[in-house]
């Protein structure tokens, strides 16, 4: 035995400076995420940041029922959707504390998500193209539910994002810190689930199901589970949303965008990883915004396709997979164990 | 109420056949492959500006579009299927969204040379009005759905007695077996990719001579086509057909009854009341589960 | 501890099994014997779950025929495939720490270790499953995993092909270990007669889906319907 004691005594401090690199990483980029509001970014700029990273709070929850879930969505704005209108309406017509709303607003979209337990059975693609379809359904009811949403015309009178303590939640540097806590909070989370046993069952579910269900796993209720979870975080940044930009109407909230754009992000940013969702939206939106936008006004997702199209084909892992290719030392064990569990 | 009712079933049945086309294309590249080839709605979309680029361009006909449309449209099926064939690892979910993303590109593409305005046939002729006792339909409907018969019988009889329709039934039954009888897949691959593309370019033709087209309209005749191969299977002509009718006039009886904003959620509620309830599909046994 | 009854399974038009009953006591080893195709295999597919059986088959007095696979495993019946699955992108540690956390619903560190030891999978316990071990070792790992959901029958499938003589033997002890070591009961599939004589006290063969034989391995490879089918496929 004296091969094992040797490995896990070179381990375990190995495993300790992993842990002091991933705070180190972890603190570095909170850091410089929140660079912007100490060097005074202009109102526009935190704008955009602040709508790109409500994208990587979708594209994490996309990338997480992906990832873990094994299910490829095609119609995230239903949650998305869905989590906007419950906390606009619970806040605008019930007078529930916004913030309170908000993540109330997930929890109605992850009762929503129960709608589409039965499409779990089904298998990639026709799991995709039902959720596809919920989205659209959620999209015809908020307009034809009136009484309720508004219809067509939408909702303009709710309550946008409160004072805590003297911080004004509600102009562009509040909202900045908000979006970015609750990004950290689900990354976080995510990356404890990840982690757990849970999570390893999960990962070893997609590529060898049956094995997996032979130990005593019962891979419906985890994957039921990881689409409750993913319907819940998109239904927060869905609700975050609707406060901070004060109107909601059917075609915006449940938007073909909400669901196209995570997955670029993810897939961009590489959605096997916990940071490549996040960092992908960042890069992905900010790109279609300042500089697509700027060199095609009308049809700039044509480059974001082709972005999408090169990812897939050239490095399916994403940006975090060739980070953890090219860049083993900087990355050092922790990311390149990180990819042997993204292959 | 009842000619109503009648003349939705009517005009159904006549957009259905052209949907039958589209999801036909979509059957075939899945049946040779096993992806969903999620671009083919903006294949069948592109075939649609090429008509309207030879009408406005040359004022002829939109038919004589159809040689255009071909070229192009099969040229892009090919490059898309070479695409997806570089394709090796967790094929499944890579293909749906490398293809997802080239429809992204052929939409965009579209916008930017076409702009987004709402396109039609410009030929009276075609959009004349001719009735069959009480039933009235547009003369290029009529065509459309002549059209479409005869490819479709044309697609049947070239599956069931040519080399090539034998050797694609092989590799989309077993894989492993058709290469044993010295079946090439790739070679079966193409030809599948090249007659959806030729499909796409005759429902492309039709669908602007009887509707109208826009760049979302690609995205909508994908998701229209793979409801159509969940109502029912992707395994035979006929049944594609009738599933392509059933939706065609679910679509054209939302519209009568209730109103036009609802037409998209009826294919929805169809197609998953089906997934859910009728797993198999409406006419036989096709695997979908995990 | 296991009861069969009337046990069934057809695929479309073709019986895989027909009509099987036995009983295996607390303790037992028991040889499952029989040509390829003799339903060996559907029978472990239809006592873990993996494939829907007619008939009746109760585990420690409960009715299962119709738990679905997770449960059966966590309810004790562990078992192997011919063909070893691990769990892919696991470590040979996870693939049990998965096995023991849902499969025994708990987790304990010195156990999987213990496993690890007596299956001589430890220098691997962190190595890539899939990947980093060679096909006798994944043979182990598939019996590791099924002792770490704590099973109290173990069905194992054909474990000791491809060994040669030597290390079919240490590998017959090692179960006969396994048995005494974790209170097992343990059903398996082999082939070879003299494994069958030396390990276990009791075998059952199957033919064409039937059984046709019971008794000790001495009864059973002298009954003449079992040496018809086994000289059958012998030339085969």
């Amino acid at each position: 035995m004296p091969v094992t004691s040797n490995a896990s005594a070179q381990a375990a401090p190995a495993a300790a400076s992993q842990r002091g690199r991933g705070a180190l990483i972890g603190a570095g980029l909170l850091a410089l995420a929140l660079l912007p509001l100490v060097a005074g970014a202009s109102p526009y700029m935190l704008g955009l940041l602040i709508s790109a990273l409500i994208l990587a709070g979708l594209a994490l929850s996309w990338a997480l029922l992906g990832n873990l879930g094994g299910m490829v969505s095609f119609g995230h704005a239903a949650f998305f959707g869905v989590g906007a209108y419950g906390s606009a309406l619970l806040a605008g017509k019930l007078g529930v504390p916004v913030l309170l709303a908000i993540p109330l607003g997930g929890l109605i979209a992850t009762v929503f998500s129960l709608a589409m337990l039965p499409a779990l059975r089904l298998s990639g693609p026709y799991f995709a193209l039902a959720i596809l379809a919920y989205a659209q359904i959620f999209r015809i009811l908020a307009t034809e539910l009136d009484w309720l949403t508004g219809g067509a015309a939408g909702l303009q009178r709710y309550p946008g994002l409160p004072t805590v303590l003297g911080f004004n939640l509600a102009d562009r540097a509040g909202s900045y810190v908000l979006v970015l806590a609750c990004v950290v909070v689900f990354a976080l989370v995510y990356m404890a689930l990840r982690r757990s046993h849970v999570g390893t069952a999960l990962r070893a579910i997609a590529d060898s199901e049956d094995a997996t269900r032979v130990v005593g796993v019962n891979a419906t209720v985890l994957k039921t589970w990881m689409l409750l979870l993913s319907a819940f975080i998109a239904g927060v940044f869905g609700a975050l949303n609707a406060h901070i930009i004060g109107f909601l109407e059917p075609d915006y909230a449940f938007s073909g965008i909400w669901s196209v754009m995570p997955i670029i992000a993810a897939v961009f940013g590489g959605y096997r990883s916990v940071l490549g969702p996040i960092f992908g939206a960042v890069v992905i939106y900010l790109f279609d915004q300042v500089i697509a936008k700027s060199l095609i006004p009308v049809g700039h997702q044509i480059l974001l396709g082709i972005v999408l199209a090169i990812m897939v084909l050239l490095a399916p892992n994403g940006l975090s997979g060739l980070v953890a290719r090219f860049l083993p030392r900087l990355a050092g064990r922790g990311l390149s164990n990180a990819e042997k569990g993204h292959a | 109420m009842t000619e109503l009712i009648l003349q939705a079933l009517f005009s159904g049945v006549l957009i259905g056949s052209v949907y039958a086309l589209v999801a036909l294309g979509l059957a075939l590249a899945f049946g040779a492959m096993r992806i969903i080839n999620l671009a083919h709605g903006e294949l069948v979309l592109l075939a649609a500006y090429m008509a309207y680029l030879v009408e406005s361009r040359t004022g002829l006909d939109p038919y004589f579009a159809i040689p255009l449309a071909l070229v192009v449209v099969a040229a892009a099926s090919f490059v898309l299927f070479l695409l997806v064939d570089r394709i090796k690892d967790h094929r499944e979910l890579n293909s749906l969204i490398l293809t997802f993303a080239i429809g992204i590109i052929l939409t965009n593409a579209i916008l930017l040379v076409f702009a987004s305005d709402v396109r039609t046939t410009a030929s009276p002729f075609l959009q004349d009005a001719v009735s069959l006792g009480d039933l009235f339909a547009m003369r290029s409907e009529i065509i459309a759905f002549v059209l479409s018969l005869v490819l479709m019988g044309a697609l049947w009889w070239w599956l069931k007695s040519s080399w090539y329709g034998r050797a694609v039934r092989a590799v989309s039954s077993n894989r492993g077996a058709a290469k044993l009888m010295g079946i090439n897949p790739t070679r079966i691959e193409t030809v599948s990719f090249l007659v959806a593309g030729a499909l796409a370019s005759f429902a492309g033709v039709a669908l602007y001579t009887m509707s109208v087209v826009q760049p979302a309209t690609g995205h909508a005749l994908t998701v229209k086509a793979f409801i159509i191969t969940v109502l029912a299977g992707v395994g035979s002509i006929p049944g594609v057909f009738l599933g392509a009718v059933l939706l065609g006039v679910t679509e054209a009886l939302t519209v009568t009854l209730a109103s036009s904003a609802l037409q998209e959620l009826a294919g929805m509620v169809l197609f998953l009341l089906v997934l859910f309830l009728m797993p198999n599909g409406l006419f036989g046994a096709r695997a979908r589960r995990g | 501890m296991l009861e069969l009854d009337a046990v069934t399974v057809r695929f479309g038009g073709l019986t895989a099994l027909s009509g099987i009953s036995f009983r295996i006591a607390q303790g037992e080893i028991l040889g499952l014997v029989g040509p390829n195709g003799a339903g060996k295999t559907t029978l472990f597919n239809s006592i873990s779950g993996l494939v829907k059986a007619r008939g009746r088959i109760s585990f420690n007095g409960r009715e299962v025929t119709s738990l679905p696979l997770h449960k059966r495993a966590r309810a004790g019946i562990g078992r192997t495939f011919q063909i070893p699955q691990p769990m892919h992108h696991l470590t040979v540690r996870e693939n049990l720490a998965v096995a023991q956390v849902f499969g025994a619903g708990r987790y304990d560190e010195k156990r999987i270790d213990e496993i690890l030891a007596v299956m001589e999978l430890s220098h691997k316990a962190d190595a890539d499953a899939a990947t980093a071990l060679a096909l006798q070792e994944l043979k182990r790992l598939e019996i590791a995993k099924a002792l770490a959901t704590e099973p109290k029958l173990l069905l194992l499938d054909e474990v000791l092909a491809g060994l040669e003589s030597n290390a079919k033997r240490s590998f017959m002890l090692k179960l006969k270990e396994l048995h005494a070591l974790f209170g097992l009961t343990i059903v398996i599939v082999e082939h070879d007669i003299e494994t069958i004589s030396g390990l276990c006290t009791r075998a059952v063969v199957l033919n064409f889906g039937q059984l046709i034989a019971d008794g000790t391995p001495a009864e059973v490879f002298n009954n003449p319907a079992v040496v018809e089918s086994y000289t059958g496929t012998a030339h085969a």
